[in-house]
This record gives C-alpha cells, sequence and structure tokens, in this order.
C-alpha cells in the first residue's frame, strides 16, 4: 500500500542533535530570511556560490540526503516540467541569441538553457533552506523564535502570540493530515475500494470518498485541541510568559555573521571579477 | 483456488516471517514486525495479544495485503496473496477487518448506505444487500427501521464503531480480523458485541482473529492466544494453557482478566491456586475446594 508519508517532509522535524539543531531558533529564522534575499538579488554565478554554503549547513545538520530527496520527489518533478517550459518559450533580453533548435513558437537557446537553471536554482535555495528550517528545528522552538522575533509588533496591537500559533499549528497538521489519509486509504481499501488503476473519473471520485472524512477529521481534530487549550486555560496575548528563556550565545551570532558575509560574498563576487553567465 | 480436498489440513491463513518496517531506509523507519510466524486453522478463533506498539494492527494489515511486505509470506488457502496475478479484490471481499478507529473504514454519509457499500461492490442483488444490511444493523443493536436513514458523522463513538462492525458482518466473510473490537464500547455494547460474534461464530464457522491488549476481551471469544511483543510471536498456545504463566504475560504489561488477576493474587493463601481461571465460577469453585480441603 501507499506510504505517502514517504514523499511529504513538509512538516517533518529530524531531530540528530546536530549544532544546527541546537542553534537559536531566531539566528536560523533570520538566516533564512538572509537566504531568501539573496537569492532574489543574485544572478547564477551568486547562486553557484551559495552552493558550497548550502552544502556545509546540510553536512553539519547530519540529515539523510536521500531521504530529502524522495521526500521532494513531487517538487522535482514539478520544477523539471516548469523548466522544460522556460526553455522552450524562453525570450530573453538579448536580441542575438545561441539558438540551438528552433520549430514554430518554441526554440532551444544557450541564454534559455541558463535562464532556466538559474531559476531552477533559485527556486531549489529558497526550497531547500526552508526545508532545513523545518526539519532542524522543533515545533517548540520554531514557535518561540517567531514569537520573540515579531515581538515588537504585539505593542501595535498585532496578535503575535496567536498568529505564530495559528501558524505553526498549520505546519504542524501537515504531516498528520498525511497519517490520517494513509489511513483512511487503508481501511477503504480493506472495504474493497481499489486505489490503483481506473480512469480519471474513478480517480477523481476516490480522491472525494477520502477528502469529505479527511476534512470531518480535521474539523474533530480542531476542536479537540481547542477545547485541550481551553481546559488547560490556555491564553494568548502579552501577558503569557516562557518557562525557557532564549539566550543566544555567541555563537550563535558568530553563525548569523559568517551566513551573513557568505552571502554577502556570494552577491558581491561576481560583479567585482566580471563574472557572468548571461 | 486450491482444491482443499487435496490438502484437507491446510491452514486458511499462513503467515511466514512477516517483518515490516515503516518508512524504512529513513531517520522516520520505525520497526512494526521482526519476523512473525503463524498458522491460523478454518475455524480457528484466535487472540493476537500484546502490549501496544507491539506490532499487532500492522499484522491485522497484513491480513487483508495492505502492507507492501518486503521479508516474509502470506498465504490464504495456500495461495501466495503477493502474487502479481492474485486476485486482492477478491480477497478482500473474504477478509472481513475491523479497523481499531471505525471513523476511517466507515465510506458513505448515511448507516444503510454505508453498510451497503461491501456487499454492493461485491454485486450482489439488492434484495440481499438489503436483507444482509438489516440482518447486520438488528444483530448490532441498531434497529434498521430507525438508523438505516441516520448520517454517519451524527451518531456516537460507539454507534460509529457498531455500524463498522455491521459493514462488516454484512460482507458474509469467511474470515474475520478485529482490531481492539471492544474499544470504546460500554459494558452492555461489550457483552452484545461479545453475544452477536460468538452466535455468528458458530452460525457461520467463522474463524476469528482478534487483536488486543486485553486477554479478558479476547478470552471471551477465542480458544488459542498468541501473544505478541516487539514485533515477535513469543507465546502460543491454547488459552488456559497460557495464563498458567500469569506472570510472564503481566511483565509484557498485558491486561489480564479480573479473575486471573485475583488468582493470582489469592496464591498467598493457596499456593497451588491455578491462574488459569476465566470465569468467576471457576474461580470460586477452585478456593472452595481449597478451602474446603483445610477445613477437614
Amino acid at each position: 500500500m501507499l506510504e505517502l508519508q514517504r514523499n511529504v517532509i513538509f512538516g517533518q522535524y529530524i531531530d540528530t542533535r546536530s549544532l544546527v539543531h541546537r542553534l537559536d531558533p531566531r539566528i536560523k529564522i533570520v538566516s533564512m530570511w538572509l537566504f531568501v534575499i539573496f537569492s532574489f538579488l543574485v544572478e547564477l554565478p551568486g547562486l553557484l556560490l551559495s552552493l558550497p554554503l548550502l552544502l556545509m549547513i546540510h553536512l553539519i545538520a547530519g540529515i539523510d540526503f536521500r531521504y530529502i530527496l524522495s521526500g521532494s520527489r513531487i517538487f522535482l518533478i514539478f520544477l523539471a516540467v516548469i523548466a522544460v517550459f522556460q526553455i522552450l518559450f524562453y525570450r530573453g533580453a538579448f536580441a542575438e541569441q545561441n539558438v540551438l533548435w528552433e520549430w514554430w513558437i518554441v526554440g532551444v537557446s544557450v541564454e534559455g538553457i541558463f535562464f532556466a537553471i538559474m531559476i531552477s536554482l533559485r527556486v531549489i535555495v529558497l526550497y531547500y533552506v526552508v526545508t532545513m528550517l523545518m526539519l532542524a528545528t522543533s515545533l517548540v522552538d520554531l514557535t518561540d523564535g517567531l514569537e520573540l522575533m515579531f515581538l515588537p509588533l504585539q505593542r501595535i496591537r498585532v496578535p503575535v502570540n496567536e498568529l505564530t500559533l495559528v501558524s505553526v499549528i498549520a505546519i504542524k497538521f501537515v504531516p498528520i493530515f498525511i497519517g490520517e489519509l494513509e489511513r483512511l486509504a487503508r481501511a477503504q481499501t480493506a472495504r474493497g475500494i481499489s486505489f490503483e488503476g481506473g480512469g480519471p473519473i474513478m480517480r477523481a471520485r476516490r480522491i472525494g470518498r477520502l477528502l469529505i472524512p479527511i476534512f470531518l477529521s480535521g474539523f474533530r481534530r480542531a476542536d479537540l485541541l481547542t477545547m485541550a487549550m481551553d481546559t488547560r486555560c490556555y491564553q494568548g496575548g502579552a501577558n503569557r510568559t516562557k518557562l525557557r528563556r532564549m539566550q543566544s550565545s555567541s555563537a550563535d551570532w558568530l553563525v548569523l555573521g559568517f551566513v551573513a558575509l557568505w552571502l554577502i560574498a556570494a552577491w558581491q563576487i561576481p560583479n567585482l571579477i566580471g563574472w557572468t553567465i548571461p | 483456488m486450491t482444491d482443499l480436498s487435496e490438502r484437507p489440513s491446510a491452514p486458511l491463513v499462513e503467515l511466514r516471517d512477516l517483518r515490516h518496517t515503516y518508512l524504512d531506509d529513513t531517520p522516520r523507519a520505525s520497526v512494526a514486525l521482526r519476523g512473525v510466524t503463524l498458522d491460523i486453522a478454518r475455524g480457528e478463533h484466535v487472540a493476537v495479544v500484546g502490549p501496544t506498539m507491539s506490532g499487532k494492527s500492522t499484522l491485522v494489515d497484513a491480513f487483508a495485503h495492505l502492507l507492501r511486505l518486503k521479508r516474509g509470506m502470506v498465504f490464504y488457502e495456500g495461495q501466495d496473496i503477493a502474487a502479481p496475478e492474485y486476485d486482492r479484490a477478491a480477497l478482500r471481499r473474504r477478509v472481513g477487518i475491523l479497523f481499531q478507529q471505525p471513523d476511517a473504514q466507515i465510506i458513505e454519509d448515511v448507516v444503510g448506505k454505508d453498510v451497503a457499500f461491501g456487499p454492493t461492490a461485491a454485486g450482489l442483488p439488492a434484495e440481499e444487500t438489503r436483507r444482509r444490511v438489516e440482518e447486520s444493523l438488528d444483530a448490532l443493536g441498531l434497529p434498521y427501521r430507525e438508523y438505516r436513514l441516520r448520517y454517519t458523522h451524527g451518531l456516537s463513538g460507539g454507534q460509529r464503531r457498531r455500524v463498522a462492525i455491521a459493514g462488516v458482518l454484512a460482507m458474509h466473510t469467511p474470515l474475520l480480523v478485529l482490531d481492539e473490537p471492544m474499544a470504546g464500547l460500554d459494558p452492555r455494547g461489550r457483552g452484545e458485541l461479545v453475544r452477536v460474534l460468538q452466535r455468528l461464530r458458530e452460525d457461520r464457522e467463522l474463524t476469528i482473529v482478534v487483536a488486543s491488549a486485553s486477554v479478558s476481551d479476547a478470552a471471551l471469544l477465542c480458544e488459542r492466544l498468541v501473544v505478541i511483543d516487539e514485533g515477535r510471536v513469543v507465546v502460543d498456545g491454547p488459552i488456559r494453557e497460557v495464563l498458567q504463566d500469569a506472570d510472564r504475560l503481566l511483565a509484557l504489561d498485558i491486561t489480564l482478566p479480573d479473575t486471573v488477576r485475583c488468582a493470582r493474587e489469592l496464591r498467598s493463601l493457596f499456593p497451588d491456586l491455578p491462574t488459569e481461571l476465566l470465569s468467576e465460577d471457576d474461580l470460586e469453585r477452585e478456593v472452595l475446594r481449597r478451602l474446603e480441603g483445610e477445613a477437614a
């Protein structure tokens, strides 16, 4: 039977107790944002220069690469399809293109290929950084980190505490739903619904049969969670205190500095030495 | 189909060295079964008992080929159910599974329609389907006329469980695999369910497998007790024989029937008191006999 959890790593947390895991979550979140801004600022050379840093983070975190790869299959297929379209329909800024092949409105040019590589790489960097943050940061750390970072907004009456809680719960519901979906599919198979084969209409009907119970159970779960929080007197807002005080050490700041320096270097060096790829 | 006259002693289900790891080759891998071998004869009533996380539910899934097994084989009537040419849809019409959470297996939104789902999918005529739905719902204390048009999600947890059971019973499968069938039922509901199953067991010559963390639930329906722990079979035998070693079962964190626990405590007074006592009458008789012996 299907094991959907194998193909979806979104919202998972894999504890390897590495340095990356133990970092102050705020530092990790800020680093992620640095990566996000960086990936929109730079072109292909800069992106390539940032890859060693990603590799370093990956090696330190010690999470099995095959796991990330198999969990990103759907994403990678999607990306590949987009890349093919970008190559075929590329109409660049350059009047002169090294056209390799052309037919009707589609064509393949060297510039088009490089452009597609750049866009794909940009998306991969974005995806990878966010995935890494989730895989290497526990739910509690993520909530605390986000909350502390946006705490100043509380003064202008932004419900920071509630917003972070809601977003973190939403992220963490994804794996729960997937597990639930698997369970449903298994039980329905046992009752005689086949999940293999069939035309598109049959497939759509089968998915419909899964969607309604999954929504029902989602609402039930949400209800339960609210009730559980109520019975334990949960209250959001500015007056909440924390069991753990978060304190960033100098090592945390060092890591942030290192990431920032690397990214600035990767951004500026290609400009300085005039390294451009079309 | 295997010709049964050729192999009269062939078991209904044979599990051979079942091993299963969820999400293997990933950091989230968890081992559920570490080599389970079991034969279940036609008409046998087997309790599979073990603590939580012992692999019971995984074992239940294996009966209807709901797992992608890497190691191990399952034979139904002597045929390998993982073979590519094997008709698994037919297998699932002959193996009725009640899952631990009944919500997962309720497909339709109306009680009558849901119980009819299996028979309809199996291509039974409407009249026969209706008869089976009525019979199954009535047997579980959900009168057909009153419940057939009720919405499934408007029912209570215990009622939903009964609807799920009715859906399985309506299939008239020769093999019933029940995962924690008594969970979420009140004592009366339990009693009713046990009576229904006891009756069906005789009427339809059912083969029953009950997976449970509690021996008391299973003891009411089964004569054979298989204890599994950490994905392995640790004890297998007639239920009374297995209960003789009550200490071992307790060490495995298995809930024993009250009478067995009571007998175990009374051993401080009567060291030779047996523990394999399944009813209060048995216990009373044994204790009285010893008291009379002492008085004499």
